[in-house]
């Protein structure tokens, strides 16, 4: 009877030293991201509760408002429209550079002659600083652009568009550059996936008699369903926080029309010295990321179940 | 003896140390975005750093945009530099941040403060008219024109008149080549704003009288402008760069200009390519320009507030001042500036300028000015697109600046 009780309690007691053990391995993370991220979250927090503007900031004569930066933020049209942009250029981008970035991904997947170099030298556009693609951006969508100038000569249109003039087409431009980075970051991510799957479940596919369709429905799809998700997640992220694009190629106009969270959030708090509403609308965008973060979390949780 | 000479080796060891530790200068540093102007600024930091061995300056360029994040940055943090150069029309936002300090008891038995403009010394107070620095240099705009391009259309003379700014303009643009009467910028920054500003009080309108038929009658002058096809549309995402480059480029026949760019202009050799000529922008009810300009101040921070207000008053001396301007093209902030500069009365394009000061208005000063900008530009790249028409977009520029206006009232 004593031996199987001494033995039990020798396992809790390992339990508990492993248990102690992991926590101190976790500890400096967890330190890092208080400092790092818990500190300015909550900073930013508690800005966005005040009222600091210009008026009340060296006085320091700013009151807790509660949540009147959050209610003035949400009866403000701009902000309303800038927060639509947002999902816009998101949703925009994250559909067309993920299907052409699969496209390409499955294209580069065949190992044809070249296929290495070619597939190198569509990176060079994700590996650009992204100021530098605005600055082509603009060029390329200017009246004069190449754009213009390859739609009038192939007779798509009569006259030049003005593409960052007019605030219904400024959209277009700024999610066509986002794009020509975003695809080839999702066919470098996925073709990493694909090469995961081993040839000899399509080989005995095709001698089950299985069309090309179905070995893409049933054998790729389901086998890089993990890698989808991340650069679907991934894209998702970089893009609804996006800032330097639009402050380079279109300062966020004409008109708002392709002004994002990011550079909204940006312009409150640096041009126009209203730091706490900067700072609302910095946690609007944190929530809609967490909100994400977190059902990404859950698929992968039942993923692994 | 032997101790007696021991201790006097000490005395005099000690004495050196201590007179080496006082000649050591305190290094401060000082933050511009001078580009073209670099030139100028550090010609002055060095005649001060071996003049004088109480401090020694060192000049860090920080890029415009930059620059300010670090001042509002710096308002939280405490990080600035010793000395900081800003943008004249939005001193008054920083000084209301605590970024500068208060240096008015620094100044007060210094004589040459009477010789400055009012205009750009004001643009370094507050509402209670303490002095928070001193302006370095001043800018206005003109009306640059391509003479070869008017005269080939049939003008000799640059408009006057904003109905021949009109004519000249309908004459010169050539919509098959591509090239456009006028070019101005009307970005959506402070540059838009600085632009349309000598429209808005050529029609006799004010910033505080934005909500007047004068001001609707100066944005729908420029709107038709782009509406005719003498402007281009994308002047919206022009700075006053880029529209300089369309001028010199050929593609625009007359340009909003200001005085710094008569420096580029010699830089890139334009002469050599057409003919060019400076004049007042043309009348609506009456002369208007705008001034700009740069100022700079002793910040919060800094390390030895009495030597770099000393520094800042050997810049700004007539003859310093002077110099710097002939160097970088742009305005003395001093009347009698002029005695040492005698390029202001025998350049014909600088005399343009010194004329048109007299018309000049201020951005302000007001603490709140970015948003005021922000509802200037913003009215103006509306009507320019098309997005609201003249009347409306005035009126939600109003709706924006008057509320401001009551709660601080802008000295004009």
């Amino acid at each position: 009877m004593q031996a199987p009780q001494g033995k039990r309690r020798l396992n809790i007691s390992m339990t508990t030293k492993t248990k102690l053990e992991g926590l101190l391995f976790v500890l400096p993370g967890f330190l890092y991201t208080v400092a790092v991220l818990g500190y300015p979250l909550v900073y930013n927090f508690l800005l966005s509760l005040r009222n600091v503007d210009v008026r009340t900031f060296v006085r320091g004569t700013s009151t807790f408002v509660g949540l009147a930066n959050f209610k003035a933020l949400f009866s403000n049209p701009t902000f309303l429209l800038v927060l639509k942009n947002t999902f816009v250029f998101t949703f925009g981008s994250l559909v067309f550079q993920f299907t052409i970035g699969f496209a390409l991904a499955l294209l580069f997947a065949k190992r044809f002659k070249l296929a290495g170099p070619v597939r190198g030298l569509l990176l060079i556009a994700y590996m650009m600083p992204m100021s530098v693609t605005a600055m082509l951006g603009k060029n390329i969508f200017g009246v004069s652009g190449l754009i213009n100038d390859l739609l009038l000569k192939v007779g798509l249109i009569q006259q030049p568009v003005e593409w960052l003039v007019n605030t219904s087409t400024a959209m277009i431009g700024v999610v066509a550059m986002n794009c020509w980075v975003g695809i080839p970051f999702n066919m470098l991510i996925l073709t990493s996936g694909l090469t995961t799957i081993p040839d000899s479940l399509y080989d005995s596919a095709a001698v089950d008699g299985a069309t090309g369709w179905q070995r893409f429905r049933y054998i790729t799809l389901p086998l890089l369903r993990p890698a989808i998700l991340a650069v679907l997640m991934l894209g998702f992220i970089y893009t609804f926080k996006a800032f330097d694009l639009m402050f380079v190629m279109t300062a966020g106009g004409p008109l708002n029309s392709t002004d994002v969270l990011g550079t909204y959030a940006y312009q409150l708090s640096f041009t126009k010295y209203q730091f706490s509403l900067g700072a609302a609308t910095g946690m609007v965008l944190f929530c809609c990321l967490l909100v994400v973060g977190l059902f990404y979390l859950r698929l992968i949780a039942a993923e692994e179940d | 003896m032997k101790r007696d000479i021991l201790t006097l080796g000490v005395v005099l060891l000690v004495a050196l140390c201590a007179n080496l530790a006082a000649a050591a200068p305190v290094e401060v540093t000082l933050w511009h975005y001078f580009e073209h102007e670099a030139d100028a600024l550090e010609k002055v930091v060095a005649d001060y750093n071996a003049m004088q061995d109480e401090i020694y300056i060192v000049p860090t360029f920080v890029s415009r945009d930059e620059l300010m994040n670090q001042y509002t940055i710096g308002a939280i943090s405490g990080q600035l530099p010793d000395i900081g150069m800003v943008d004249s029309p939005d001193m008054a936002s920083y000084i209301a941040l605590g970024v500068f300090e208060d240096i008015t008891d620094y100044l007060k038995d210094w004589d040459d403060l009477q010789y400055f403009y009012e205009g750009p010394l004001s643009s370094c107070m507050d509402a209670e008219g303490r002095i928070y620095g001193l302006p370095n240099n001043s800018n206005c705009l003109a009306l640059l024109c391509n003479m070869d391009m008017l005269r080939a259309a049939g003008y000799n003379e640059p408009p006057k008149t904003w109905d021949e700014l009109l004519e000249v303009a309908a004459a010169t643009t050539d919509a098959s080549k591509g090239i456009y009467g006028f070019a101005m910028s009307a970005i959506s920054n402070e540059e838009g704003t600085f632009q349309f500003i000598p429209w808005l009080y050529a029609s006799g309108a004010k910033v505080s009288s934005i909500d007047s038929p004068e001001a609707v009658e100066a944005l729908s002058f420029l709107t038709t402008l782009v509406d005719k096809g003498y402007m281009s549309k994308e002047v919206i995402n022009w700075g006053q760069g880029d529209a300089y480059n369309a001028f010199i480029g050929g593609r625009a026949a007359m340009l909003e200009s200001g005085t710094w760019q008569i420096a580029t202009l010699d830089r890139d050799k334009v002469h050599e390519s057409f003919e060019y000529q400076y004049a007042l922008l043309p009348m609506g009810k009456q002369y208007a320009s705008v001034i700009g300009g740069e100022n700079f101040g002793i910040t919060t921070a800094c390390k030895a507030k009495d030597a770099c207000v000393e520094f800042l008053k050997f810049m700004q001396s007539a003859k310093n001042n002077a110099q710097w301007c002939e160097i970088a093209g742009k305005l003395p902030v001093r009347r009698d500036a002029i005695d040492h500069a005698p390029f202001l009365s025998e350049d014909e394009r600088y005399v343009v300028f010194t004329e048109g000061m007299n018309y000049a208005v201020a951005r302000g000063p007001h603490p709140e000015w970015p948003i005021i900008s922000e509802a200037l530009y913003s009215a103006l790249q509306a009507a320019l697109i098309g997005a609201k028409t003249p009347q409306q977009a005035i009126k939600d520029a109003a709706a924006v600046i008057n509320p401001i206006l009551e709660v601080t009232p802008i000295g004009e």
